[in-house]
């Protein structure tokens, strides 16, 4: 049987090439498209690792710091910072505030590559002042968050997530071991402790390897964070927002303020990575549109052509089903082809690891997905081509010419 | 001759509507997709309102520092600017140079409601070489800038914002904490005008320290404006020798020893944003061949279709054809009637497309997806359109025609076509 199809698609081998071609194109459209849905939807069914409801981060804008070489701020700035975060948690609809030097669900934000053990590991990393866990409210897995007295040790305290944790030190307990080893003159750093994850940027990117570092207020060459993290009480008044600017400005009046709560930044973001999903899909979906139309005009033309052939089984005793059977098993062997052709060229991504944070989970969903689409797509441009070769009278067609 | 042709075509589309209306939405889709991606370039990196002469415009927009270890990408430092670009002006081939910061965003709050801007301090040179559309007070000057008066210029939308749409001449509004006396009214800049865009234009000289005075990176950038479009190679020329003076001087010598940077059109400019790193091939080429490439690849799925579809309305008139065969006609006549039939067929489906596009891009407009964005067809766009369109005829239309002309004529005047 399917020898028989085989042969009756080779038969037309120069107009199949081209459906073919076309099934192949339109495959992998479906399958860019949904593997980017689906990476965001993987993405999203995870935990996050922070709370961003009722979190207010202050962008703080020092004139002249940490926007270019040689220029890390100064002892002042940094005490003026904390005596902002003083301030700020004076206030009564303050629950907890915190420096960072990296927005949540901010797109930018600092990267490092350490060799571990002959090991290449990648992390983002934030420098963060002891409030911030309380801020975010972080959850520990194993071992501690900072404290103030940290800054005195002979060494770096640091924090890692779970995933770093996993890449570096496997399945051992990662608590109080050196991580890595530390540049001339540098001290070296230590783990203190491990929090469940910490996904930095969103709900929609992937699990990154992360660091945190103590920022240290009071040390000589600290680099003063340039977002103050405020949780505010449940229910606070948008107008409380004026008020604790106005109060920073005072404190600090050559100092720039603005206040986005997490909730804005987090739409923000989503804003960014969903706008071009939303747009790749409209598009994939006239596109498709259009292919389809096409397919069934091609396949209507294809059947025209082949009225006696039709009509000759007709008359040799096949019945409208077995008509029907045939188109239908013909436009899918031919749909197979092209398919198999769109596999064979995107399964080069895992083999050639062309893009590296593509899980095999949804990279094997995204290939399903794009396979049974086509599939679909293809029967039911078939289905009105061969209801009418399947009406072809076997007299009528044998009379033609 | 090419009237018959016209006639043959217009008749073979109305004999099978289905098939017409196909090629139509396929046609029409593809271009409308191509046009909005049209426009939105043409919003960012054409001639256009305040940019009026970004043909004759260069700017100086990022610079990378780089030594042994260190890179460091930025936008330019004022300290820079004014030291080198600056004096740039007295060349005979430029008629004159501004300095602006990137456009920020800021807050003011205004009867408990919350209020964000994005906000440019910049100098009076700005207003002369961009022309922006008053439609109350004038520009702040120069005086104005080294004076460091608490001055504004406003965009509509900012005046609505703070005074309900009223004249806002003499009045003040508060930013970021300051307080500024609004001296002029001009329409709205689109956010994609990356040189000029902002709600609210304040002097360089009201920043809240002097701070910015120092330092070569930093978040300004300064636009040349040359006497003519034919100067700007020689510009572009001595700017870069300027930048190998500038090179021994650099503030931090151990860590960074060279310059790059570059007098950049606005396209020039962006394409250096994705090239961030010393330039092998000119990253204008480089962006230029990635839009190609976009495009075609975009093409690709439409043309096949397109063919398809052309190969089947080209087989259906075998007869038609083995007649014209027989009668002598050539290869080459075919071909050409069939690819003039095409771009009939081609041109209709661009008017459709330019219609949908027209719509699609008010109702984006009409989002505020992009602020102010005031995409649009102008004639450029659509004459980019045009040319597209003709390219995709071609490229849809010639297989199918040359496959048509291969008909053999007996078999063709049999109606069979494999």
């Amino acid at each position: 049987m399917i020898r028989h199809l085989l042969k009756l698609v080779w038969n037309r081998k120069r107009s199949n090439a081209l459906i073919i071609l076309e099934i192949c194109a339109s495959f992998l459209v479906v399958f860019v498209v949904a593997t980017l849905g689906l990476f965001f939807l993987d993405n999203y069914r995870r935990p996050l690792g922070f709370e961003w409801k009722n979190v207010w981060n202050v962008r703080v804008g020092i004139p002249h710091t940490g926007s270019g070489p040689g220029d890390g701020g100064s002892p002042e700035q940094a005490a003026l910072f904390e005596r902002l975060l003083r301030e700020v948690r004076s206030f009564g609809a303050v629950e907890a505030a915190a420096g960072t030097a990296v927005t949540p669900f901010d797109q930018g934000g600092f990267g490092g590559s350490w060799t571990i053990d002959g090991k290449n590991v990648e992390m983002a990393i934030d420098e963060v002042t002891a409030g911030f866990a309380d801020v975010m409210g972080l959850k520990m897995v194993a071992g501690r968050w900072f404290q103030e007295a940290d800054s005195g040790l002979a060494w770096k305290p640091i924090v890692i997530d779970r995933e770093l944790a996993r890449a570096v030190y496997g399945t051992a307990d990662p608590v109080g071991r050196p991580f890595g080893k530390p540049e001339p003159n540098e001290r070296q750093y230590r783990v203190i402790g491990v929090v469940s994850d910490f996904r930095k940027s969103g709900e929609l990117m992937p699990n990154d390897n992360f660091m945190f570092r103590l920022t240290d207020l009071r040390a000589p060459d600290v680099r003063t964070p340039s977002n103050l993290l405020v949780r505010v009480r449940p229910g606070t008044s948008p107008e409380f927002e004026e008020a604790l600017v106005k109060h920073m400005q005072a404190v600090a009046p050559d100092w720039s303020f603005e206040v986005l709560p997490l909730a804005q930044v987090r739409a923000t973001s989503s804003r960014f990575f969903l706008t071009p999903l939303i747009v790749a899909g409209t598009v994939a979906f006239f596109l498709l549109l259009m292919v389809g139309l096409g397919l069934i005009g091609v396949l209507w033309q294809n059947l025209l052509q082949r009225t006696r052939e039709i009509g000759l089984r007709r008359a040799a005793g096949a019945s409208r089903a077995a008509v029907h059977r045939q188109v239908l098993l013909e436009q899918m062997v031919v749909t197979s082809l092209g398919i198999l052709l769109g596999t064979l060229l995107v399964v080069q991504i895992p083999v050639l690891d062309l893009i590296g944070v593509l899980s095999n989970r949804v990279f094997a969903s995204g290939l399903l997905f794009a396979m049974v689409t086509m599939y679909l797509i293809s029967i039911l441009c078939t289905l009105y081509p061969s209801t009418l070769a399947a009406r072809v009278q076997p007299a009528e067609a044998l009379r033609y010419e | 001759m090419i009237k018959n042709y016209l006639k043959v075509a217009l008749k073979v589309l109305g004999r099978r509507k289905f098939f017409t209306f196909i090629s139509l939405f396929a046609i029409s889709v593809t271009l409308l997709v191509l046009l909005v991606a049209t426009a939105l370039l043409d919003n960012v990196f054409a001639t256009g309102a305040p940019e009026v002469h970004a043909d004759r415009m260069l700017g100086v927009y990022r610079m990378t520092m780089k030594g042994p270890e260190n890179t460091w990408t930025s936008p330019v430092g004022y300290a820079f600017l004014d030291r080198y670009v600056r004096p740039m002006a007295k060349l005979p081939s430029v008629e004159r140079v501004t300095i602006t910061t990137a456009a920020e965003s800021v807050v003011s709050y205004l009867n408990g409601r919350k209020i964000q801007s994005s906000m440019r301090r910049t100098d009076g040179e700005f207003w002369r070489v961009l022309a922006f559309d008053f439609v109350e007070g004038e520009p702040f000057t120069t005086v104005d800038d080294e004076n460091g008066r608490r001055v504004a210029v406003i965009s509509e939308t900012t005046r609505q914002r703070f005074f309900d749409g009223r004249p806002a001449v003499g009045k003040t509004l508060e930013a970021d904490g300051q307080s500024f006396r609004v001296v002029g009214v001009v329409r709205d800049v689109p956010l994609l005008r990356y040189s000029s865009s902002a709600d609210l234009w304040v002097p360089i000289t009201t920043a809240k320290s002097s701070g910015y005075k120092e330092g070569w990176s930093g978040n300004f950038s300064a636009l040349i404006l040359a006497r003519s479009p034919a100067d700007l190679p020689q510009i572009k020329a001595e700017f870069q020798s300027i930048l190998r003076g500038a090179e021994k001087q650099i503030p931090d010598p151990k860590s960074f020893k060279t310059l790059i940077a570059g007098a950049d059109t606005l396209f020039e400019g962006a394409a250096r944003l994705f090239v961030p790193g010393p330039p092998v091939v000119d990253p204008a080429i480089q962006l230029r061949a990635a839009l190609l490439a976009l495009m075609l690849g975009f093409m690709l799925l439409p043309t096949i279709n397109l063919v398809n579809i052309n190969l089947s309305r080209i087989l259906d008139r075998a007869s038609e054809i083995g007649v014209r065969r027989a009668f002598g006609a050539s290869s080459r006549t075919l071909i050409g009637q069939f690819l003039i039939e095409n771009l009939v067929l081609t041109l209709i489906g661009a008017g459709v497309g330019l219609a949908l596009a027209a719509v699609v891009l008010r109702i984006f407009n009409a989002s505020g997806l992009i602020e102010h964005a005031g995409l649009q067809i102008n004639a450029r766009v659509f004459l980019y359109g045009l040319a597209i369109a003709l390219f995709f005829g071609l490229l849809s239309g010639v297989y199918p025609a040359w496959r048509m002309s291969k008909l053999h004529p007996v078999q063709a005047l049999r109606g069979r076509s494999a």
